[in-house]
């Protein structure tokens, strides 16, 4: 496959309005979506925007609603108030089987396990309209990248949980879907696989301009996958946007921790002078702030001149989880 | 707009599932077996024995209200018997079969998705809710009438296998078996199976949806009753009115199941 430009720019941070665009194309609008369940509000007045080519992390607590929305956004369930496009159409009734065609969804829901792997792989080209020599190039490509070549045959019972997350996640990629939803696509992988997944992830990203909502509670790195996220809070988008702006808006000042030769109150009075603030001495390390990146190269040269040798300067950034945690236990948005 | 892809695609997977589901195979085997087997095969060789109509429940009182014409004058007692039973007295047993087996394939296929939670990945696809009912109706109606067919078949040729010697002859089958096997089997195993995913909204589990699937098979058993106590003799004019009547009910509940079958209602009850 040739690799190609991402076609789209970032989505804008709006919190948690709705946004009407941002000057790139979208896959996923959702404008005041709202489900009832009886009396019970399951999803509240949720909005956001998915670019195409995006990487998108829907989170929140067991019960927040990420479920019910990715059934909202699919067409499973119609929506109480507002509603969803996709690729450019109006949700509805009448054209949500057609929409489908062009997604996949990877859920918790099982695989048929007295089928083969190769006969659910089957199944699911069959459904999505894929002609046979199609569906047998696929089954190998897909099979090939999740490390399962060997176990074409075997039925999906006699699978390792592991090896089942690796075929659900490949049965909902076997179309090369214009839109994926992942529902905690790395959970049971171990380190090696779960790191491949995301590769692939990439790629598809990179080279089909897949767009992809991932639901999950796995944050750790989760950077290294998701450009935007959103976070659900008893059925609200209580945090939505793009990742790094987000992180720079709830801690705009940048954390480093510094490591020097020499004498440590010298180091901590040089780059007090610098940075301008509180700089703090912890386990024979520094730990500062600094409000502009060049900053930090300041701090360096001051350094350098008063003759302490410099061993490591780390940034700190503070990540998803930090984030998420923030948000879901202080209550406190970007 | 029915694809056909996709419907063969969930009668071939469905199938393959069902195939390697001994529970679900077992009875498809046994009942027939009974019916169409075991039963006839013990009428003919013991033929007129009153140890014999007196063990088969119903059976002496279907005989005693047995009406002259439907059995042919020159008959002996034994022939009337062995005729009697054979073609009237099974008839309505015979109609348990593509019910039963529907019933069983029925839920298997489809509350059995539930049960599995192989139901929501499958609502996921592009496969529309019609397509999906329709596969779901194929998938337990074909076998049903299948099965019922082969049974005939087997039925046929050994009652009459069995029963030349006594009876001077081929006697079997006749024209009211002949609409029964060729509409009435199909239109029932037809109404028993969307009876079956109509409800299956409800069900959660394979045996929660064979349970109510037993409420189908009721009004057969009514008329096995009707049968032996000789309210309701199972004749051409009976077969073609059932006929008749069960394809107007198969139109509008197949209309009814189809129209109220949403996503929402099954997604939000697993």
């Amino acid at each position: 496959m040739t690799a190609l430009q991402r076609p789209t720019q970032a989505t804008a941070v709006v919190v948690p309005a709705f946004d009407p665009g941002g000057g790139s194309e979208p896959t996923v609008v959702a404008a005041g979506l709202t489900k009832l369940f009886g009396s019970r509000e399951v999803v509240s007045d949720l909005s956001l925007h998915v670019s195409t080519g995006r990487a998108f992390g829907l989170l929140g607590p067991n019960g927040a609603g990420k479920t019910t929305t990715v059934r909202l956004l699919t067409g499973l369930l119609t929506p109480t108030r507002g509603e969803v496009t996709l690729f450019g159409e109006t949700l509805t009734r009448s054209n949500a089987d057609a929409l489908r065609a062009r997604i996949g969804v990877q859920t918790d829901t099982s695989l048929y396990e007295s089928l083969s792997v190769r006969d659910n792989l089957r199944f699911w080209g069959e459904l999505h309209g894929l002609a046979t020599p199609t569906i047998e190039r696929r089954t190998g490509e897909v099979l090939d990248v999740l490390g399962l070549s060997d176990r074409v045959d075997s039925l999906v019972g006699e699978l390792s949980k592991g090896m089942r997350q690796k075929l659900s996640v490949g049965r909902a990629v076997l179309h090369e879907p214009d839109l994926l939803f992942l529902d905690e696509p790395t959970a049971g992988l171990d380190p090696e696989a779960s790191a491949d997944l995301i590769d692939y992830l990439h790629e598809m990203i990179r080279t089909l301009h897949t767009t992809v909502i991932i639901c999950t509670h796995q944050l750790q790195g989760l950077e290294a996958l998701c450009d935007d996220i959103g976070i659900l809070k008893n059925g609200s988008l209580i945090v939505v946007g793009e990742v790094r702006q987000l992180l720079h808006r709830r801690w705009p000042e940048q954390r480093y921790l510094l490591t020097v030769d020499g004498d440590l109150a010298v180091a901590e009075q040089t780059v007090a002078s610098v940075v301008g603030g509180p700089v703090e001495i912890a386990d024979g390390n520094l730990r500062f702030c600094v409000t502009q990146e060049e900053s930090i190269s300041l701090v360096v040269a001051a350094l350098v001149r008063n003759e302490l040798q410099i061993r490591a300067v780390i940034p700190q950034q503070p990540t998803i989880q930090d984030l998420y945690f923030d948000t879901i236990n202080n209550g406190t948005t970007p | 707009m029915i694809n056909r892809q996709r419907v063969w695609a969930v009668m071939r997977k469905d199938w393959r599932e069902l195939a390697r589901n001994k529970q679900a195979v077992a009875p498809l085997v046994i009942i027939p077996l009974m019916l169409a087997v075991l039963l006839p095969a013990a009428i003919i060789i013991l033929g007129n024995n009153a140890v014999l109509a007196s063990s088969i429940n119903g059976l002496q009182g279907f005989l005693d209200h047995l009406p002259d014409r439907v059995v042919p004058a020159t008959y002996s007692t034994a022939q009337t018997v062995v005729y009697a039973v054979i073609v009237y007295f099974m008839a309505p047993f015979f109609l348990i079969i593509p019910v039963m087996v529907a019933s069983i394939t029925g839920s298997s296929s489809f509350v059995g998705e539930k049960e599995r939670r192989t139901i929501e990945g499958l609502l996921y696809t592009p496969i529309t809710d019609r397509e999906l009912v329709l596969a779901k109706v194929l998938v337990s109606v074909i076998p049903s009438v299948l099965l019922s067919w082969v049974s005939f078949v087997v039925y046929t040729v050994l009652v009459n296998a069995l029963g030349a010697p006594l009876m001077g002859g081929l006697f079997f089958p006749t024209w009211t078996w002949a609409i029964l096997i060729v509409a009435l089997v199909p239109l029932l195993a037809f109404l028993a199976t969307c009876l079956i995913v109509a409800m299956s909204g409800r069900s959660t589990t394979v045996q929660d949806a064979q349970g109510s699937a037993v409420l189908i098979i009721l009004p057969v058993v009514a008329l096995v009753v009707g049968q032996a106590t000789g309210l309701l003799l199972f004749d051409v004019s009976i077969a073609l009115l059932a006929s008749a009547a069960l394809l107007v009910i198969d139109v509008a509940v197949f209309a009814a199941t189809a129209g109220r079958f949403q996503r929402e209602r099954i997604i939000t009850r697993l």
